[in-house]
């Protein structure tokens, strides 16, 4: 039995200590933990930590397989995602007790707060006293067991999952209702009770889903879309896709949904062009070996860093939104041209694991696919506040694609209408993130990069935000960022455009003297290397592509995702769509793709006079248009303009 | 497929003159089955044409290029298929059936509009196959007469003596050549009129301005092995020609066919649909991936239970009994030889005898011309020709197709005939140095097909009949579509061709990362092509004279500094009140429907009932519904009204009075310059609300607000004008104008107003259509229940839609949106609102 002393040493080093205890099998008994928080996070080996006293924060969070005693209480979050194992608290737990659990036993001898077992998957959370509101909220399978009384809206938007309570239910909560014990589910928790060694003879009344909500009412017609320019740019008010959507919505009485991103014009890169002339007649082949690309990201707090070839990145998409075959292949291609690839929402698969070298592993709000195993496996962590295509909104899978492999890899039933929540269960501020970012470097021993996703809206307060809690980069992602499926309305008019988030970002950070305190990886909309090298000019460390690796990858941009039956298997789950795909032949184009990216970057970084990608800077760029201009402060030079058009004729 | 995305592709040439070509347009861009087409055919606007059943707009869509629509819709060797990129995941569209359904459904008595003689200069064309027949259409349609020499009995040269009737009626050939001669009466056919016994070189080049040799590739090539002098060896086309002809030999129980080219394929068939023939073996020397016949002919000749004996070459015939032993050899897979083909090695040992009573060699064909050698014109087995100028060695003597370039398929000899016309015409013109011809790409703008099913449909497949009862009879093998099956077809095309959706991935940038992916890192011409391509900008999206407009105006997000409200879970408050004494259930009104039919009308009013919704305007809806009266001068007001409306500066001097105490008072107005004088009125007056009209026609036009965008600085001004009296929470502000969806009344709420009325949207909603002179038309076309329903729909939705952008940016209750909460993302609308541009400070 080893003692570790909270009042002699940091828990950073505690944990490190537990886990050590774990790998050699020994037992721990942790002193004076005086509520401090992440005590024993990361822990994956079967054994017994006992905490002689109260613990804070995420105590047993993103645990499997070991056991925890808590003498006193327990601060929120307790048992955080838990795979497997037992918690035991001997008094109290805070607020979202055993949020997204995915199996485990978890006795609170007391009281728990409100939210408890808020978007858990699976396992038993047990509480003997009282439980406070919404417990249940948004959960997706497992059950609660509350001896007490429950407090207002039990099983708020659960999915599913059995909710008993022995005492009063206060109200119940949206899509939940009140149905009589099957005798078989009370014997279950009995034996469940007997094991614990909870003297408790009661019965229970049972809270489960109503089953209104899971699914969307009248199903939207599906129309292929209209050409941007018939409704964009121009002053045809009551134009076709304004008639369009009018009659659509008069239809279903709900906004409607699609895919990709934003489908009108707004100011992008290429209303900015190079203060000089490129001239691609006199680049090299081999250019990108004469210019110095490599870059890391995500080291600048001692993590280890991923190390790109260029400073280039895969944006985050799910295995969901696109198919298994698509993420191999954008895996694959990430490989093949050294640069990192994310899982986006929704859990790392074993293939995505192998056929990407570099992995970034996304954390939702619905932590749908989250676990500590997948963690450690990862590159780096982030964390997803909110993407450009739709901040603000969670994400949307429609029933369509949500098959059962891909619920189970997510931990929710398979055929709902997947709308993630939009916030996470544990962020609820500045402060809590910071100690979230805080659990995941804890969980994983420091070692991994931790960034967060950004849709762009009120930059210059969430970049700070962002440097303060310590992430080590931000995935900044203009409005122009697509989506497997969201409202509509929301695509086009919620947050700014990628050209503008830049410029507010480094605003923001220089006004608080901050600049090299938070790497920044820039996407939404690009499509080349040209979009590429104008945003480290403008003072991204590094850029991401989604759609244009999609399109790359043979997506024809006919804005269907949402449906489930894409054309070409990207987005997709029907295996015969699926099999459309091609990620052998596919990947190779995929890469292709990033490598004219690189060759694009090398020959204008050379063009501009430099060997560096990093001796960029705005004084390389003019704007081309008013708006570009007023956006960026670079100055409006639009006879750039013909000087590239001249060129361009004369070359051809 | 990948040939397609060539550097041409990136770095495309200019186009020859007076061709009509959209390549370089910003909107388009040639779909991979257009470029892989020798002609160009504009295949995906035919195929949108076929889906909407514009059979003649399809039929110009393909004879603009093709004069022989229906052969080509049965025996092209369509290179437009494997290019079509759904090929790689449930097949490529049936481009080439598709075609012939456009015959099909015209009529075989479709009368094309003819084009007239309009030049001085004629032509002359030797030869009426298909390089010079497109010829002679390219310079007919150009206004040229052009007159047509042809040794045998009729025209269409390879197409009638080289494919059998069973791929292709003798009828069908005959409609497409009415067809072509009835659209251009300025082609004059001779026939049976040779060169050399017919007519001269010299003749022609003294009758005419020009001259095209497109004399064909008519004689098979010899094997070149001991025996096949033998009379029962024969090549492949004079066997075809003889067949065509009409003649059907008795032929012996087993016939051999050496090749594995298209004439074999149509040779292999034919013969076994002889009398006596039972068992036909094709001998190809490499293996069943090489084999260059097309698919269909092979897949078709296999299902006809012909054999083949892959990887087997012929060594030479010798005489066993009464028939022939073809010797042979097997071979495999050498290494790869010039034209990248693994060239097949002998395998020894392998020597073994195919017993047969014919060999029919079908390896390869070859021109001849005693009077063009005489003239000195021929070269080894072909007409000498310059491809770059199409001329012979005698400046006005040009050459085409098979006879000037040898044996190719039927669309290529088109190719052919239209760049030989181009030079032609080129050379007429007495322009010595002509730019180079490119295949012309035009698109004729269809919109997609609107079938739900286009992702699903899997290749609809032709019914194939094979030899038929009556083999001899030659029926033909495969049936066209039915309409319904066509429209399937025509509805899986995905439209490479058209504009996108998006305009951050138009065609154009899509396009562009198509070729990206398809690119050797290593080829530094496409490179730089492409960086070149991808350098030029766009043009201003926001040009000079584009007014603020709530398009561009978009709202911010909570993240981190405020938490979100999640959409799909937790409430919002929508509903609120006008002036603490009316409460709405959500901030819309509806108005303008005044003038509208009764049966509209009372649908409308059923709607706003059941929708809680209150109607702006003159007519009284009725019981249930809040009217708010808007008064036009000579009407008083009503006591049945919830609200009375004056306008501004109507009944002026006068101050704006209710007609009991419990009425709402409001003063609309319409101009910006009134604003501010017409909110010191409506104070001064104790009014409720002010109606804000960004149309500026409220009460006064019907439909005011298809003029056009609205004006917000109506709005703008209004704030502004109670900002500085310190008034802003004594009168609400309802607004009129250019709403579209419950996010362009987010973004008026946030700009300052209480409620915003709808018209045009609710009047779509309920089946209005606009015309063309700003009206509304409606159709008696749905029952008041329908019309109901949508109200109560388009209002619930555009409920949804405001409060989700409220809870985008962190707000429980609709009207806590502020300007705060909005950016513009233009200059004109950052003026317009006063809300401030993203960006810099």
């Amino acid at each position: 039995m080893a003692q570790v002393d909270l009042s002699r040493i940091e828990v950073r080093e505690a944990n490190e200590l537990i886990r050590k205890c774990g790998e050699d099998g020994e037992n721990v008994d942790v002193l004076n933990p005086d509520a401090r928080h992440h005590i024993g996070v990361g822990l994956t080996s079967p054994i017994t930590v006992r905490v002689h006293g109260s613990a804070g924060y995420f105590c047993a969070g993103l645990t499997d397989g070991a056991r925890f005693e808590v003498e006193n209480n327990a601060g929120w979050g307790l048992a955080d995602n838990i795979y497997n194992g037992t918690v035991v608290v001997g008094g109290n737990a805070g607020a979202i007790a055993g949020v997204a659990i995915r199996g485990a036993e978890v006795v609170i001898k007391g009281n728990m707060g409100s939210r408890a077992g808020q978007v858990m998957k699976a396992g038993t959370l047990l509480c003997c006293g009282n439980a406070n509101f919404m417990a249940g909220y948004m959960m997706y399978g497992g059950r609660i067991i509350i001896l007490g009384d429950s407090g207002e809206r039990i099983g708020e938007d659960m999915s599913a999952g059995d909710i008993y309570v022995a005492g009063n239910v206060q109200s119940l909560g949206s899509d939940a209702e009140l149905t009589d014990l099957p005798a078989d589910e009370l014997d279950d928790i009995r034996t469940f009770l007997d094991t614990h060694k909870i003297p408790f003879r009661g019965t229970f009344q049972k809270v489960q889903n109503a089953g209104q909500k899971l699914r969307y009412g009248s199903a939207e017609p599906q129309v292929r879309s209209i050409p941007f320019f018939s409704f964009s740019g121009k002053t045809d008010y009551w134009n076709s896709k304004v008639q369009e959507d009018v009659y659509i919505k008069s239809q279903i009485g709900r906004y409607r949904i699609r895919g990709y991103g934003g489908a009108r014009v707004l100011p992008h890169m290429t209303d900015l062009a190079f203060r000089k002339t490129i001239r691609p007649d006199l680049a090299d082949a081999d250019i990108a070996k004469q210019v110095e690309m490599e870059t890391e990201i995500g080291g600048i707090n001692g993590a280890n860093p991923l190390k790109l070839s260029m400073p280039v990145m895969v944006a985050p998409m799910s295995y969901g939104a696109l198919s298994a075959s698509t993420k191999r292949a954008i895996g694959l291609a990430s490989t093949l041209s050294g640069i990192a690839e994310n899982t986006g929402e929704g859990g790392m698969s074993n293939a995505q694991r192998d056929a990407a070298e570099q992995l970034i592993f996304q954390c939702l709000g619905g932590r749908l696919g989250w676990n500590i195993h997948d963690m450690k496996r990862a590159d780096g962590l982030e964390i997803y506040i909110s993407q450009g295509a739709k901040p603000g909104l969670g994400g949307q899978l429609m029933a369509k694609k949500v098959t059962p492999e891909l619920a189970a890899i997510r931990g929710i039933p398979a055929g709902i209408d997947l709308r993630s929540p939009s916030r996470h269960p544990d962020i609820l501020g500045a402060d809590d993130l910071v100690i979230k970012v805080q659990e995941f470097r804890e969980a994983t021993g420091y070692k991994l990069p931790v960034s967060v996703k950004l849709g762009a809206g009120r930059v210059r307060d969430d970049i700070k935000i962002a440097t303060k809690d310590e992430f080590d980069f931000v995935e900044l992602d203009g409005m122009q960022g697509s989506t497997g499926a969201g409202s509509a309305e929301v695509l086009e008019y919620v947050g700014i455009p990628t050209l503008a988030a830049i410029i507010e970002a480094i605003d923001a950070l220089e006004e608080i003297e901050a600049r090299d305190k938070i790497q920044i990886v820039l996407m939404g909309g690009f499509r080349d290397g040209i979009d590429a090298v104008k945003s480290l000019c403008l003072g991204a460390d590094a850029v991401a592509f989604g759609t244009a690796a999609i399109v790359a990858g043979g997506c024809i941009a006919c804005m269907q995702c949402h449906i489930g039956q894409c054309v070409t298997g990207i987005a997709t789950q029907d295996p015969e769509h699926e099999a459309r795909y091609k990620p052998d032949l596919e990947s190779q184009n995929i890469h292709r793709f990033f490598e004219s990216v690189r060759w694009q970057m090398a020959a204008i970084t050379q063009g501009l006079g430099y060997t560096d990608v990093r001796q960029l800077s705005r004084d390389d760029l003019v704007a081309l248009t008013p708006e570009a201009a007023a956006i960026t402060g670079l100055p409006y030079e639009p006879e750039h303009r013909d000087e590239t058009e001249a060129f361009a004729i004369k070359a051809s | 497929m990948s040939e397609v995305y060539t550097l041409n592709r990136i770095d495309i040439p200019d186009t020859p003159p007076d061709y009509e070509d959209h390549a370089r347009e910003r909107h388009y861009v040639p779909a991979p089955c257009q470029v892989a087409c020798p002609v160009g055919t504009d295949a995906p606007s035919y195929i949108g044409f076929i889906w909407e059943e514009k059979w003649e707009e399809a039929f110009e869509a393909i004879t603009a290029t093709n004069p022989f629509s229906s052969i080509c819709g049965r025996v092209c060797d369509a290179p437009c298929e494997p290019a079509c990129r759904r090929t790689q995941s449930d097949g490529a569209l049936a481009i080439r059936n598709l075609k012939r359904t456009v015959m099909d459904q015209l009529g075989k008595d479709y009368v094309p509009p003819a084009v007239p003689v309009t030049q001085k200069q004629t032509v002359g064309i030797v030869g009426a196959g298909p390089a010079g027949l497109t010829a002679a259409h390219d310079l007919a349609v150009a206004g040229f007469e052009v007159h047509v020499y042809e040794m045998s009995d009729r025209p269409g040269g390879m197409m009638v003596w080289g494919i059998p009737g069973f791929r292709c009626p003798a009828s069908v050939i005959e409609e497409d050549m009415n067809r072509l001669f009835a659209k251009c009466p300025g082609i004059k056919v001779h026939l049976n009129c040779g060169l050399g016994d017919g007519v001269t070189l010299d003749e022609l080049k003294e009758r005419h301005d020009a001259v095209l040799l497109t004399i064909g590739a008519w004689w098979g090539k010899p094997m070149g092995i001991d025996g096949e002098d033998d009379d029962r060896v024969v090549d492949g086309v004079s066997f075809l020609r003889r067949i065509n002809a009409g003649e059907r030999p008795e032929l012996p129980e087993t016939v051999v066919v050496i090749g594995g080219g298209d004439v074999a394929m149509d040779a292999c068939r034919s013969a076994l649909r002889m009398p006596g023939c039972e068992k036909v073996i094709v001998v190809y020397r490499r293996g069943p991936d090489e084999i260059p016949a097309r698919e269909d002919e092979l897949v078709g000749a296999i299902k006809e239970e012909i054999e083949f004996a892959y990887n087997t070459q012929q060594v030479s015939v010798e005489v066993h009994g009464n028939g022939l032993a073809l010797q042979c050899v097997k071979t495999e897979a050498g290494e790869p030889d010039g034209d990248g083909r693994r060239r097949p090695v002998v395998l020894e040992g392998s020597e073994h005898d195919i017993e047969c009573g014919m060999v029919i060699a079908a390896v390869g064909q070859t021109a001849a011309s005693t009077h063009l050698a005489d003239h000195g014109l021929m070269g080894s087995d072909r007409v000498d020709t310059s491809w770059e100028s199409m001329q012979t060695s005698d400046p006005k003597v040009f050459a085409a197709g098979d006879g000037a370039f040898g044996g190719s398929t039927i669309v290529m000899a088109m190719n052919h005939g239209q760049r030989a016309a181009y030079y032609v015409k080129q050379a007429l013109a007495g322009i010595e140095a002509p730019l180079p011809y490119r295949t012309p790409y035009r698109t004729r703008r269809v919109p997609l097909a609107q079938d739900i099913m286009w992702e699903r449909f899997p290749r609809q497949d032709q019914e194939f009949h094979g030899v038929g009862e009556n083999p001899a009879e030659f029926p033909e093998i495969e049936s066209g579509y039915d309409l319904e099956t066509a429209k399937a077809e025509a509805a899986r095309c995905y439209r490479c061709d058209a504009e996108t959706g998006s305009a951050d991935y138009s065609v154009l940038h899509r396009e562009d990362i198509f070729s990206m992916a398809r690119t050797n890192p290593l080829d530094v011409n496409k490179n730089r092509a492409m960086l070149e391509k991808r350098l030029a900008p766009r043009d201003n999206p926001f040009p000079e004279g584009r007014s603020g407009t709530l398009d561009d105006l978009c709202f911010l997000p909570a993240n981190l500094s405020r938490l979100v409200i999640d959409p799909y879970r937790e409430a919002c408050k929508v509903s609120t009140d006008i002036a603490g004494k009316m409460d709405i259930a959500q901030p819309f009104f509806v108005a303008g429907f005044d003038g509208v039919p009764d049966q509209v009308w009372n649908g409308l009013c059923s709607g706003l009932k059941a929708a809680q919704c209150g109607y702006i305007g003159g007519r009284n809806p009725g019981d249930g519904v809040d009217w708010l009266q808007m008064l036009d001068g000579s009407t008083a007001g009503d006591a049945k009204a919830r609200g009375i409306i004056h306008g501004f500066g109507s009944e002026s001097g006068r101050a704006a009075e209710r007609t009991s105490e419990d009425q709402l008072l409001g003063i609309a107005v319409s101009r910006a310059q009134d604003v501010a004088d017409a909110v010191k009125q409506a104070l001064d007056d104790g009014c409720d609300f002010l109606l804000l009209d960004g149309t500026g026609g409220l009460g006064r036009e019907d439909w005011a607000e298809l003029a056009g965008a609205p004006d917000l600085s109506i709005i703008r001004n209004a704030i502004h004008t109670l900002r500085e009296m310190k008034r802003e929470e004594h009168i609400d502000l309802i607004w009129y104008g250019g709403a579209r969806s419950g996010t362009d009344a987010a973004k008026l709420i946030g700009l300052g107003a209480k409620a915003i009325a709808y018209g045009i949207p609710v009047a779509l909603s309920i089946g209005g259509q606009i015309t063309h002179d700003h009206g509304i038309a409606f159709a008696a076309d749905r029952s008041d229940e329908d019309r109901a329903g949508a109200v109560e729909n388009i209002l619930k939705a555009h409920a949804g839609e405001a409060s989700m952008m409220a809870r985008c940016t962190g707000k429980t209750n609709l009207m806590n949106l502020e300007p705060e909460d909005m950016r513009a993302i233009t200059i004109a609308t950052a003026d317009a609102t006063a809300i401030p541009l993203v960006g810099k400070h």
